[in-house]
């Protein structure tokens, strides 16, 4: 469904990501595992398609050089240089990192921001099932995004993305800062979402604990170089991935 | 009772000159500093429209709503989009076009007093002791309609709601597929469009010049400095208090110190609370 080849990107002279390639097939649950400033973002917003429009409008402005070398593939075509807004139609999204709701809005207008491109049809029946799925949501759908908690928040991000319609649904660190609990309710409600929805997952994480047991195959990244890949119980049986993200 | 009646439109005129500068000022963070020549464009458009042309009012009222709309679009595209996020060259650039826009009709030989505007109803009526004409009455209806309108408008649209989501945080608005150039240019269209609204509404209550549209910016400017840039509780607010010290100011003291309240507004909320009335509130309060 994905194909990442060999792709390199650079902010000015510093390398944020080296010669990474990755494949992910329909219906795949896959992790980016790596720590801070490994490049996870970089690799998602280059795969949404934000890492375009940030080059352009930094161009513009005359700001930061960023250039971007190898192709990405998606559905057997070349997205690369494609415009976020359309990889989003064809049903690419990204749920950004730090829990990126519109904080000045109420729960029900982030929903409805979310499903721009959508039928209103189509929104309200995702939010059926949606706001079913999270009685939380339901109870605060009237209150300001910024005024919630950062589960809360996180929990609506995932359902705005949901309300958008993905095929590939790609999550950035959505346990970042989160207490274990919380932490396991998110993964929950991943891994219910994909079964109800046949969704393809990519999901990043710096802590390996969460995610290890749940993900089909996995990607280790340092310093933007890829530096391990297997499959879920691959890396908790690799003694690097064990000392560096299990801590044992 | 006059002076609050007059008071009270007076702050109405404020409240719709600030109306389209705070509109595209909130969603898109550019100052559009063309926002008077926009007004006297408009002006002039439809005078020409029905002297010219003789067409009907009406119709010449939505061919200049609809051409004041593209031009705003058309600014961005030209000039706004390469310098986007450069706020002083941001500044520079819309200014420059706006007085270039405003010294053209000077050159072609629109000066003096003889251009002005049919108002919508003619008449008086009479509130208590005091006569309003039925163009202030109008200003008064507009301004609450059309604020109305754009707090509807930007929350059951989907152009609205992507007004909303660009105003709050950009790249997370571009992952649910809203193109920011083009919402942004939107912005600018509806501000302008709202700007060329208040110049019709306006502008029979005396002549068109260009001149005025400096005056519009000024004011324009007052109000959304005053009040905090992008919130619009504070625009309310900030057209009642200069709309009313405005008011007073001529009934006390003579017509032409007006323009010096909204310079003394500038200079007292720079000095004291830069970031204006509602500032702080606008960190969780609604922008548009
Ligand atoms: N806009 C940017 N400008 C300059 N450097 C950047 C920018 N974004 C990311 N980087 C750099 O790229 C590297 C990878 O960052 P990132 O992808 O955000 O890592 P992660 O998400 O894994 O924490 C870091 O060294 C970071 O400093
Ligand atoms: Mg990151």
């Amino acid at each position: 469904m994905l194909e990442v080849r060999n792709l390199m990107v650079f902010f000015e002279n510093a390398l944020a990501l080296n010669d990474f390639s990755m494949e992910v097939a329909k219906r795949e649950l896959i992790g980016i595992l790596g720590p801070n400033s490994a490049g996870k973002t970089t690799l998602m917003n280059a795969i949404s398609g934000l890492l375009v429009d940030i080059r352009i409008k930094e161009m513009r402005r005359g700001g930061e050089r960023i250039s971007m070398y190898g192709s990405i593939d998606y559905e057997g075509k070349d997205i690369t240089w494609t415009d976020p807004s359309e990889r989003v139609k064809r049903g690419i999204v990204l749920c950004r990192e730090r829990h990126p709701v519109f904080k000045e809005s109420s729960v029900m207008e982030n929903l409805k921001i979310a499903g721009y491109l959508m039928p209103r049809s189509h929104i309200k029946k995702t939010l059926e099932y949606g706001l079913e799925l999270f009685p939380n949501l339901k109870r605060l759908r009237h209150k300001k995004a910024g005024f919630m908690s950062g589960g809360e928040q996180q929990m609506l991000a995932i359902l705005m993305g949901i309300v958008a319609n993905p095929k590939l649904f790609l999550l950035d660190e959505p346990l970042l800062g989160l207490s274990p609990m919380i932490q396991k309710m998110v993964m929950d409600t991943v891994l219910r979402l994909r079964s109800d929805l046949s969704l393809t997952i990519l999901i990043t994480e710096q802590f390996a604990r969460p995610v290890l047991p749940v993900i089909d195959r996995g990607y280790v990244i340092e310093n933007g170089i890829l530096t391990v890949k297997g499959t879920g119980p691959e890396l908790m049986e690799n003694p690097e991935v064990k000392a560096a993200y299990l801590g044992s | 009772m006059g002076i609050l009646i007059y008071g009270f439109i007076n702050s109405a005129i404020l409240a719709l000159l600030a109306m389209g500068f705070n509109l595209t000022f909130g969603i898109s963070g550019v100052a559009n500093f063309a926002y008077g020549a926009i007004y006297v464009f408009t002006g002039f458009l439809v005078w020409i429209l029905i002297n010219s042309f003789a067409l009907g009012y009406w119709i010449s009222v939505l061919i200049s709503l609809c051409l004041a709309f593209l031009v705003g679009v058309f600014i961005f595209y030209a000039v706004i989009r390469r310098i986007k996020g450069m706020a002083l060259s941001e500044v520079i650039a819309t200014f420059g076009v706006g007085i270039a826009g405003m010294e053209l009709f000077r050159y072609f030989g629109f000066i003096g007093s003889k251009y002005g505007l049919p108002p919508i109803f003619g008449g008086n009526v009479s509130i208590g002791h005091v006569t309003v004409d039925l163009q202030r009455i109008m200003i008064g209806v507009m301004a609450v309609l059309l604020t109305l309108f754009v707090y509807l408008f930007t929350r059951h649209t989907k152009i609205g709601l992507a007004f909303r989501a660009i105003a709050q945080d950009e790249r997370t608005a571009l992952t649910f597929g809203i193109n920011s150039d083009k919402t942004v240019a939107l912005s600018m269209g509806f501000g302008s469009a709202l700007g060329a609204a208040s110049a019709i509404l306006i502008l029979p209550l005396g002549n068109i010049t260009v001149e005025g549209g400096y005056d519009v910016l000024l004011n324009a400017l007052a109000v959304c400095i005053v009040g905090g840039l992008g919130s619009s509780v504070g625009i309310m607010v900030a057209s009642g208090l200069i709309g009313y010290a405005q008011t007073a100011t001529a009934f006390f003291l003579e017509t032409h110190w007006m323009m010096l309240v909204s310079l003394i507004a500038i200079a007292m909320i720079l000095t004291v609370k830069p970031s204006g009335l509602f500032s702080q509130q606008k960190e969780l309060e609604e922008r548009v």
